[in-house]
């Protein structure tokens, strides 16, 4: 097959295609199975991805109810949404938790990686294994737990401000409150996974160039600036993408912080991200023409800033 | 050339799913056997299988498979779905906050006038016959229990504070909101602790159900915003929270459970569903609690009805079940078996309810004040946006309690929120 395929442009080049391309069309099963071996994931992916995906933006121009009738409105559930404050305050609740979340995590990530990779660190794997536990740990389960840490009334953190003599807090209360709780919950969980991401790009770095650095009197902070940071760049754009992807489409965490806080994560939606408004008014509410729009624009949002992520981070190469 | 040798095996496998499908509709062979097997939807946590097994001792030929989905919204979600595409049961409960949006499209339950005539609704409550009523007048569903409420109090506490114990002299000092709200002052004069739990669920949600007309008019427009009913109840709420005698805690969160044993308030709402949390929450507080009604006239949070989908395989067989459960003799006996409030009228009056009482509130006539909670109970129009305005106001309430917002600013807020979500 190598051979086949390396020789095809070299036949191409020098203007004899003819008697290659055919001798291929004579072995049609040849020219299928490749195709015929991806074929399950691109089927699956069309049923499941693709399919859902369009038929989202068609729903999103109807009134949908999906037991009764299902009326052709336009564009009118976007100027709906657009109007509707409801929107605006889970677009600014699930920023406000993607910044909180995103940018400490993946800094302390970093910093940890940078540690774990000191040549003289004792019990490395171990510590290395450990940076895992959270991340394989159900969300639903690290959703409980927070909650109860920061529960206002027999929560760890009050208790330990009671002992200390200081007044309890209602965390969850208070909408920046309650996204310190949620970015906690996320941090908790997902450091340890960037830290071993960032730790395999560190590992892949040769230690003669630092060598090479020290000889030339860079000092460590110089060797992590101009050497450590440069030689990440391709592991921090896909840490810093799949975050912001995985950061706008926050779920689990909002609704399951606090039982009583239900679909809006409170009484005053301090803490309903988009997703969770999507799902209010989808599978809460059963318009599902309105979640649909909501959906349509969380995919737009989540495209928009992936690109402006792309763009920052793939820049700063050029001001190297 | 390719595209249509792929097209052959496609219309190919297209036939056979037809013809499976076409096969298993047709095949019933039971159709119309009041015996043949029926699917049951029903909620977690309501023992329904006492239910089940007393109909098979009556219909030894009986065969019933029941599910017991989930909660009262998970039940109503599978419902939705299961009706916009899937299997539907035969027979299936849903909850009287969740029926408004199936009413709107009567369309997809079968008409129970046409099994059971139809005079089949004079047996109940005229206000939980009302809600299962679609606007073309059919029935899509039978009341099976009602919520009733009342008010539970401890009565230690009151004593301690020099307020009368005996429920019938409670519910007569508190016969009015005005009332309460001055008993609550007195309560926490003397205590220094908060009279009631919270103001959205023990205070708001009694409140607005007190009215002529709630959310809708009659004929079903949304009048939520000007009709005086609804903001005079809301603002008994915001009185009640002025007056400084709630403890702020809401119903079900991580604070309430302990209140109720600890004192942390003396007054909470109790439906009838509500009792045996109250007594598994607090239970070294036997004795303790009494049940008295509300202030106000009438009351009621919860109940559900039954109903047959259209698409039902068995729906003789699902009202078998409905014709020999839900008559009011069978609503009597499901009391007695499980202290579910009936809403048929003539179980409500019958002996069994009148005269229940349980030594843990401290032997309360709580059957009879949940009888006439109900029977007293205004019958009103809901709309399909009827739980989610209730929600919006709901929740300004809450936000009101943690001090997100004012109390002046709290009716505007509710209103404000309960448009958006209609979208109005």
């Amino acid at each position: 097959m190598s051979v086949t395929a390396t020789a095809i442009p070299i036949q191409k080049r020098s203007g004899h295609p003819r008697p290659q391309r055919r001798r291929i069309r004579s072995s049609l099963a040849e020219r299928i199975a490749p195709y015929a071996y991806v074929a399950p994931f691109f089927v699956i992916f069309a049923i499941f991805g693709l399919f859902p995906l369009l038929f989202t933006f068609y729903v999103a121009l109807f009134d949908w109810n999906p037991i009764g009738e299902q009326t052709f409105v336009g564009f009118a559930n976007f100027e709906r949404l657009f109007a509707d404050p409801r929107f605006w305050n889970a677009f600014v609740n699930t920023f406000g938790i993607f910044l909180i979340s995103t940018i400490p995590q993946l800094l302390l990530a970093l910093v940890l990686a940078h540690l774990l990779n000191h040549a003289r660190l004792k019990w490395a794997n171990f510590f290395r294994m450990s940076l895992l536990v959270p991340y394989i740990t159900s969300v639903a389960a690290t959703a409980l737990v927070f909650g109860q840490i920061f529960d206002k009334n027999f929560g760890l953190l009050n208790w330990i401000l009671e002992i200390f003599g200081l007044p309890s807090v209602n965390l969850l209360a208070s909408q920046v409150g309650s996204w310190v709780v949620i970015s906690a919950m996320v941090m908790w969980r997902w450091f340890g996974y960037n830290a071993l991401l960032y730790l395999a790009g560190l590992q892949a770095i040769p230690r003669e160039m630092y060598e090479a650095a020290s000889v030339d009197g860079a000092s460590s902070w110089q060797q992590f600036i101009h050497l450590t940071i440069p030689s990440l760049r391709p592991i921090i754009i896909f840490t810093v993408i799949m975050s912001t992807i995985g950061g706008l489409q926050i779920f689990t965490e909002p609704l399951l912080v606090a039982p009583e806080t239900g679909l809006t994560c409170g009484a005053g939606r301090q803490c309903q991200t988009l997703s969770l408004f999507l799902y209010e008014q989808g599978f809460g509410q059963f318009e599902f023409g309105y979640g649909s729009a909501i959906g349509v624009a969380l995919f737009v949002i989540v495209v928009v800033a992936a690109l402006i992520n792309f763009f920052l981070s793939t820049r700063t190469r050029g001001g190297n | 050339m390719n595209r249509r040798m792929l097209a052959i095996p496609i219309a190919a496998i297209g036939a056979l799913a037809l013809a499976l499908t076409g096969c298993s509709s047709g095949g019933s062979s039971a159709e119309g056997d009041p015996n043949a097997e029926f699917e049951f939807w029903s909620f977690t946590g309501i023992g329904q299988q006492e239910s089940v097994d007393r109909y098979l001792e009556k219909n030894p030929d009986a065969k019933v498979k029941l599910s017991e989905v989930g909660s009262t919204t998970e039940t109503a979600t599978a419902l939705t779905a299961a009706l916009a595409g899937g299997k539907v049961p035969d027979l299936v409960m849903i909850q009287n906050d969740d029926l408004p949006k199936f009413v709107e499209n009567p369309g997809n339950f079968i008409d129970l006038r046409t099994l059971g005539g139809d005079d089949i609704g004079d047996d109940y409550l005229d206000w939980a016959i009302d809600a299962a009523t679609g606007e073309d007048g059919s029935i899509i569903g039978i009341p099976t229990d009602v919520g009733g409420l009342s008010f539970a109090y401890r009565a230690d506490l009151f004593e301690a504070a020099g307020l009368p114990t005996d429920p019938e002299e409670v519910a007569e000092m508190w016969s009015t909101w005005d009332g309460f709200i001055e008993m609550g002052k007195k309560y926490t004069a003397a205590t220094g602790q908060p009279f009631v739990d919270n103001v959205e669920t023990t205070v708001f949600f009694a409140t607005v159900n007190q009215v002529s007309e709630k959310y809708y008019s009659d004929d079903g427009e949304l009048i939520f915003d000007s009709n005086p009913q609804v903001e005079e109840a809301f603002q008994v709420a915001v009185d009640t929270y002025e007056a400084g005698i709630s403890a702020g805690i809401a119903a079900w969160s991580s604070g309430w459970a302990p209140g109720k044993a600890n004192g942390a308030f003396a007054v909470t709402t109790a439906p009838s569903w509500i009792l045996s949390g109250l007594k598994n929450d607090a239970p070294d507080t036997e004795g303790k609690w009494r049940i008295a009604s509300i202030p106000g006239v009438g009351g009621n949070w919860g109940g559900s009805v039954i109903a047959i989908p259209a698409r039902a395989d068995n729906p003789e067989a699902a009202w078998q079940y409905i014709d020999t459960m839900l008559s009011p003799e069978g609503q009597t006996e499901h009391f007695a078996d499980t202290g579910t409030m009936p809403a048929a009228k003539g179980a409500l009056e019958s002996e069994d309810v009148l005269s229940y009482t349980d030594p843990f509130f401290g032997d309360s006539a709580i059957g009879k004040v949940m009888s006439d909670s109900v029977l007293q109970f205004n019958s009103f129009y809901n709309g399909p946006d009827t739980s989610a305005i209730g929600g919006a106001l709901l929740n300004a309430l809450v936000d009101m309690e943690v001090g997100n917002v004012l109390p002046a600013d709290a009716w505007k807020t509710g209103v404000d929120s309960a448009k958006a979500a209609i979208g109005g």
